[in-house]
C-alpha cells in the first residue's frame, strides 16, 4: 500500500496535503474524544462536585471513586467483569462459528428456497425487540434457562444475529469464485472449501464480527436485565446501574469510575482486533 | 474439531450459575424442606446494602427460609417486573409504588394481604390503608413521606427576603415570594422550580377545594375548569419570571436529582418528598429549610396534607408461599431490628412504636423529617386513594401540555382540554 | 484495452455438453444438501428462538393484552386505532426525519473517514481507535448526560456561541425545534461501526487493480470512481440496508437523552419509544405488538426497494 507513495518524491504540495489531512483528523479526533475525556475527568471528581463544575480542568485527583466503585457492590467489581467476559467469549465463539456457516450457504450454495430463507433472515431483525421480549422470555423460562447465561449465549451459536450473517454474505460475494473453482478442481468438497479457502480470506469480516459482538454484548442491558435476576450473575451494565437511583441519590462518581474501568476491555479488544481488519486478499490477489 | 471444543466450552460456561445466587442461600426453590422466597426491590447501592443486611438478619432468625435477592434500578425495575409477571415468574415479595399498584392490583397480580395476616395494628393513622384498592389490601406502607417545599434559606437571607410563615401562607404568597426572589437577584436565582405538572401540589390544591385527583371508579375528581385555573395561575409565574423558561423546565424534568436546578442553586425553592431530604442536602452540600405547602385559606390546619406511602410491600398473587411472604413483610414493617438497619432510608416507618424506637439513631436530617411528620398530624385530611390504572400518566401528560402552553403554542383552555381528554382516555383504556 | 478490464476477465466460457449438464445436475443436488447442512444451525435457531416469539407477537397484535391477564382476541381493532392516533403519526414523522437525514449523513462521514484512514499513514491504528470510540460509548447513560449538558441551556454549545457574540437563550435538547437534531448529531457522531466495516471492505480490494490503473495513468478521482466505488458497492449496500433497518428501530439514545419521555413535546418520540411506552408503561402490549408489525412492514418495504435498486449500482464479482 505504501509502495506507491514512497515511489514518488515528496513534493511540497504532497507534504502540505498530508499536513492538512493530519490537521483535519486531529480536530475531528478532539470531537470524538471530548466525551471520553469528560467521563474520565468526572470520574476523578467527588460526586457532588461533578455537575457543578464546568470545564475539564482537574485540581486534584479524587481516586476514592475508583476504590468505592470497586468495593461498594455486593462483590468487588472484577466479579461482574468476569461475568461479562464469560458471556462475551461465548457470544463471539457462537457468532463466528454459526454465522459463517450460514453465510457460506447463502452466498455460495444454490439450494431450494434460498431466497425465501434469506428474506426471512432479514425480517428477523426488522421486528422491534420489545414485542418479542415477553414470548422469548416464556420460551427460555420453559427451558429453565432463566438466571443463567444461556439465553445470552446459546442463540449466538444458532446464528440469530442476522447482521453478521448478512455482513459475511457480502464479504464472501466479494471473493472471486475462481478460488473456489481452483480448490474444487483439486477435489475439495464444500466443507474444505469453506474451511481452507473461505475462512482465511474472510478474516476482515470475521474480525469485524468479533469486535462488534464483543462491544455490543459487553454493553447489552435489556436482555441481561430480564434474564439475570440475581446480583451474582450481573454483567457490567447491570452492575453499573446499581449505582443509580433516580428517586434518591445516585453515586455518579463511582459509576463513572467503573464505566471507565469497563471501557478498557472494549478498547483493548478493538485495538487488538483491528490488526486483523488489515489482512485480506490485498496481498494475494491471485493464487 | 477445535471449534467444537470451543462450542462446548462456551456453552458449558454459559450454563453455569455463578455464585451462591444472592449471598443468602440458593434459588427460589429453597433447601430440602425449607421455603425459598424471591424478593425484589429498587434502590441505589445504599439501599441494596441495607436490604441485604436485613435479609441476612431475617434468614438467621428464621432457619428454613432462604431468600433470593433481586435488586434493581427504578426505571428498568418496572420493565423487568412486567416481563416476569407476564412470564409467570414474578417474585414473591415485591417493592411496589403508588403509581403502579393499581395496574398490578386491579388486574389480579397482587395478593390481598388482609386475607393472609398482615399486621398494621401499630400503624399511624392515615397509613394503614395506603395500598387499599376497592376494599382489598394490595400493599402495605413501607415508609411514610409527605410533600415539602425546600428552600435555600441562605439565598433568601442574602437577598434580604424573609422566610414565609408556612402555617399561614397561601398559593398567591408563593407566587409573590418567588417573584420577589427573581427580582431581588436580578434573575441570577429564579424564585421557584415550577410545580405546574406536579401531581402532589395539584392534589393538595384540589383537596383544599373539596376535590381529589382521582375518585373511585377510575375517574378524575376534577374538571377542565379546575385545570384552566391551575394553568392560568402558573402562567402568572411565567409572566413574572418567577419560574424557569419552558426550555429549562423540560431539561429540569428529566435530569437526576443531583443536577436539578434547585440542587445546583439556580432556583430558590422546590417541592420534594420528605424522604428525599438527605439525598438533596448531600447533593447540594448544604442544609435546607423545609416548609409546608400553602393553603387557599391561609391556615395550615386546613391544608389537607396527607401521608403518602413512599413505597409499599406487596406479594405476588401467584406466590407459592403466601404465609411466609406476609411474615417477612410483617417483620420488615413492625420489627425494630429491621428498621435499626435501614433507619429511615425508605421513609419514616409507619409503625409509630418503631419510629420512636429508632429516632435516636437517625441522622440529623432524618430526625428533622420525623419531627415534621409528627408535627403535621392535625393538618392531615383523608388519605387519597391510589391512582387508578393509567393514573401514572397524569404528570407526564400535564407536563407536555403545560410546556406547550408556556412555549406559547396553545392557550390555557386548549391545553387543559387536551390534557383532560388524553387523561380520561388513558384512565379508560 | 485497459489493464483493469483485462484482469477482470479471468474466467473463460465454454459451451455445455450433455456430460457437463449431468454433472451440473449432480452438483446442484449436492449443493442442495450441503446448503441445508450449512444452514442447519441457523434453521434450528430460527425455529427454536425467533420464529415462535415473532408469530406470538403477531397473534398478540390482534389481542387486548396487558401483560398481566390473558390476552383476549379483538381482531384488527389495534390496527384501526392507529389511524386515529395522533401521537403515532407524530412518531412516524420523527422517525422518518431521523432516517432520511441521519442515515446518509452518518454513512457519508463514515465513508469519508474510512477513505482517509485507508492509506498507510502514521498513527493509523490510533486514529482508527479514536474514531471508533464514540460507538463504544454511544448508548450509555453517561453520554446521554453529557449530551444533555452540552446542548443544554447553559451548556458548552451555548457557551461557545456566546464567545462569538451570538445570543444563546435556548437549550437545544429541551427545545422542540432542535431536540431531534441533537439526536441526529448523536447518531452521526457514532459513525464508528459503518466506518470499521468500510475499512474492512476497502482492505479487501486487491491493490493490483490500483497499480494497473496507475500504469494506465488514472488519477485519484478516476481510481475512486472506477475501482473503489464499484468494488466497495456490496459493502456500501450492506451498510445502507442495515443502517436503515437500525435507524427505524432506534431506541436507546432517544430513551436515555429524553429520559424516556420522547420530549420535549414529543419532538423526539421515536416509533419504538412510543411502542415501548404503550407496551410496558401503559400495559397495552397488544397495541404495541400491532405497532411493531406495522414498522416491520415499513422497514421491509424500504429494504425491498433497496434490493431492487441494487441491481443498478451494486457490483458483485459473481
Amino acid at each position: 500500500m505504501t509502495e506507491l507513495a514512497t515511489a514518488r518524491p515528496r513534493t511540497g504540495a504532497s507534504i502540505a496535503r498530508s499536513l492538512a489531512k493530519h490537521l483535519l483528523l486531529i480536530v475531528a479526533s478532539l470531537a470524538m474524544i471530548y466525551p471520553l475525556v469528560w467521563l474520565l475527568v468526572s470520574s476523578l471528581r467527588p460526586t457532588e462536585v461533578i455537575f457543578r463544575t464546568p470545564g475539564l480542568w482537574l485540581n486534584e485527583l479524587y481516586i476514592e471513586n475508583y476504590i468505592e466503585g470497586w468495593t461498594a457492590l455486593a462483590r468487588s467489581f472484577d466479579w461482574y467483569i468476569v461475568n461479562s467476559a464469560i458471556v462475551v467469549v461465548g457470544a463471539i465463539a457462537g457468532n463466528l462459528l454459526s454465522c459463517s456457516l450460514a453465510a457460506y450457504a447463502f452466498a455460495r450454495l444454490k439450494f431450494r428456497l434460498r431466497n425465501l430463507w434469506f428474506a426471512i433472515m432479514l425480517m428477523t431483525i426488522m421486528l422491534p425487540f420489545h414485542v418479542v421480549v415477553v414470548p422469548q422470555y416464556i420460551v427460555f423460562n420453559n427451558l429453565g434457562m432463566v438466571n443463567t447465561f444461556l439465553p445470552l449465549v446459546l442463540p449466538k451459536f444458532l446464528a440469530t444475529d442476522a447482521f453478521f450473517v448478512f455482513l459475511m454474505v457480502q464479504f464472501i460475494r466479494g471473493i472471486p469464485k475462481e478460488l473456489d473453482e481452483a480448490a474444487r478442481i483439486d477435489g475439495a468438497g464444500h466443507l474444505r472449501i469453506f474451511g481452507q479457502v473461505m475462512i482465511p480470506l474472510m478474516v476482515p469480516a470475521l474480525a469485524t464480527t468479533a469486535i462488534f459482538t464483543f462491544i455490543w454484548t459487553w454493553s447489552d442491558f435489556f436482555t441481561s436485565l430480564i434474564y439475570l435476576t440475581t446480583p451474582d450473575m450481573y454483567t457490567v451494565p447491570i452492575a453499573l446501574s446499581s449505582f443509580l437511583d433516580a428517586t434518591s441519590g445516585s453515586n455518579w462518581g463511582a459509576m463513572f469510575a467503573m464505566s471507565i474501568v469497563s471501557l478498557v476491555p472494549m478498547f483493548l479488544a478493538f485495538l487488538f482486533g483491528q490488526k486483523y481488519l488489515v489482512k485480506g486478499i490485498a496481498t494475494t490477489g491471485g493464487k | 474439531m477445535a471449534s467444537l471444543g470451543a462450542m462446548g466450552a462456551g456453552l458449558g460456561l454459559a450454563g453455569c450459575s455463578r455464585g451462591g445466587g444472592g449471598g443468602t442461600g440458593g434459588g427460589g426453590g429453597g433447601g430440602e424442606d425449607g421455603v425459598g422466597l424471591t424478593f425484589t426491590w429498587w434502590g441505589n447501592e445504599v439501599r441494596n446494602a441495607n436490604t441485604s443486611e436485613m435479609i441476612a438478619a431475617y434468614v438467621e432468625a428464621n432457619p428454613g427460609i432462604t431468600i433470593e435477592e433481586q435488586p434493581g434500578e427504578w426505571a428498568s425495575y418496572w420493565d423487568r417486573l412486567a416481563t416476569q409477571t407476564a412470564g409467570n415468574t414474578a417474585p414473591d415479595v415485591i417493592q411496589m409504588d403508588m403509581a403502579y399498584i393499581s395496574e398490578y392490583g386491579q388486574r389480579g397480580a397482587l395478593l390481598d394481604l388482609a386475607e393472609h395476616g398482615i399486621d398494621v395494628s401499630g400503624f399511624v393513622e392515615g397509613t394503614e390503608a395506603s395500598g387499599d384498592i376497592e376494599g382489598k389490601n394490595y400493599g402495605v406502607n413501607a415508609g411514610i413521606n409527605t410533600p415539602v417545599i425546600m428552600v435555600h434559606a441562605d439565598l433568601l437571607e442574602e437577598l434580604g427576603i424573609e422566610m414565609p410563615d408556612d402555617t399561614t401562607w397561601t398559593w398567591d404568597d408563593w407566587l409573590e415570594l418567588a417573584t420577589s426572589i427573581s427580582e431581588a437577584s436580578g434573575g441570577d436565582v429564579i424564585g421557584t422550580s415550577t410545580f405546574i405538572s406536579n401531581d402532589s401540589m395539584l392534589s393538595g390544591w384540589l383537596r383544599q377545594q373539596g376535590k381529589e385527583l382521582f375518585v373511585p371508579g377510575n375517574e378524575p375528581g376534577f374538571t377542565v375548569d379546575d385545570i384552566v385555573t391551575w394553568l392560568e395561575y402558573h402562567q402568572q409565574f411565567a409572566d413574572a419570571g418567577a419560574i424557569p423558561s419552558p426550555s429549562q423546565i423540560t431539561e429540569d424534568s428529566s435530569v437526576p436529582l443531583d443536577q436539578s436546578m434547585f440542587v445546583t442553586g439556580r432556583t430558590a425553592m422546590s417541592m420534594w418528598w420528605s424522604n428525599q431530604l438527605e439525598a438533596v442536602e448531600a447533593a447540594a452540600g448544604k442544609e435546607f429549610a423545609f416548609l409546608r405547602f400553602p393553603s387557599i385559606a391561609g391556615d395550615a390546619l386546613q391544608r389537607k396534607a396527607w401521608y403518602k406511602a413512599s413505597m409499599l410491600w406487596s406479594v405476588s398473587a401467584r406466590t407459592a408461599h403466601p404465609e411466609e411472604s406476609v411474615a417477612l413483610i410483617n417483620w420488615l414493617i413492625n420489627s425494630t431490628e429491621a428498621n435499626e438497619i435501614q433507619l429511615a432510608e425508605r421513609g419514616i416507618p409507619a409503625n409509630s412504636e418503631v419510629a420512636s424506637a429508632i429516632e435516636p439513631l437517625l441522622s440529623d436530617g432524618q430526625q428533622r423529617v420525623l419531627t415534621f411528620i409528627n408535627d403535621i398530624v392535625p393538618e392531615l385530611g383523608e388519605t387519597p386513594i391510589a391512582p387508578p390504572p393509567g393514573g401514572g400518566q397524569l404528570s407526564p401528560l400535564l407536563l407536555r401540555y403545560a410546556t406547550d402552553m408556556l412555549f406559547g403554542n396553545i392557550g390555557a383552555r386548549e391545553a387543559a382540554e387536551g390534557f383532560y381528554d388524553e387523561l380520561t382516555a388513558a384512565l379508560g383504556a | 484495452m485497459s489493464a483493469i478490464s483485462e484482469l477482470s476477465k479471468l474466467s473463460t466460457r465454454r459451451a455445455l455438453s450433455p456430460e457437463d449438464r449431468a454433472a451440473r445436475r449432480k452438483e446442484a443436488s449436492r449443493d442442495n444438501k450441503a446448503g441445508y447442512l450449512f444452514l442447519l444451525p441457523w434453521l434450528v435457531g430460527l425455529f427454536a428462538f425467533t420464529l415462535g416469539p415473532m408469530l406470538a407477537s403477531l397473534y398478540l397484535s390482534m389481542t387486548d393484552y396487558n401483560l398481566i391477564q390473558t390476552p383476549s382476541f379483538i381482531g384488527l381493532d389495534n390496527y384501526a386505532r392507529m389511524l386515529d392516533d395522533a401521537r403515532l403519526h407524530q412518531s412516524l414523522r420523527v422517525t422518518f426525519t431521523y432516517v432520511v437525514v441521519g442515515v446518509p449523513l452518518q454513512l457519508a462521514f463514515a465513508l469519508a473517514i474510512a477513505l482517509l484512514l485507508d492509506k498507510g499513514m502514521r498513527g493509523l491504528p490510533i486514529y482508527r481507535s479514536i474514531f471508533y470510540l464514540p460507538s463504544m460509548l454511544g448508548g450509555s447513560v453517561a453520554i446521554a448526560l453529557l449530551w444533555r449538558q452540552i446542548f443544554g441551556t447553559t451548556g458548552l454549545v451555548n457557551q461557545v456561541l456566546q464567545l462569538f457574540g451570538v445570543p444563546a437563550t435556548t437549550g437545544y435538547v429541551s427545545d422542540p425545534q432542535y431536540a431531534l437534531w441533537t439526536l441526529i448529531l448523536l447518531h452521526v457522531w457514532t459513525f464508528g461501526s459503518p466506518m470499521v466495516i468500510f475499512l474492512a471492505g476497502l482492505r479487501q480490494i486487491p491493490t493490483m487493480y490500483y497499480e494497473a490503473a496507475s500504469l494506465d495513468g488514472a488519477g485519484r478521482l478516476k481510481k475512486f470512481l472506477t475501482i473503489t466505488m464499484p468494488l466497495l458497492s456490496p459493502i456500501v449496500f450492506f451498510n445502507l440496508v442495515l443502517q436503515i433497518i437500525g435507524a427505524f428501530q432506534s431506541f436507546t439514545q432517544a430513551y436515555v437523552v429524553s429520559n424516556g419521555t420522547g420530549g420535549p413535546s414529543d419532538s423526539t418520540l421515536f416509533f419504538t419509544l412510543y411502542l415501548y411506552e404503550r407496551g410496558f408503561t401503559n400495559f397495552q402490549m397488544g397495541y404495541a405488538s400491532a405497532m411493531a408489525w406495522v414498522l416491520l412492514v415499513i422497514i421491509a418495504a424500504f429494504t425491498a426497494i433497496n434490493f431492487f435498486a441494487a441491481k443498478y449500482w451494486v457490483f458483485y464479482d459473481d
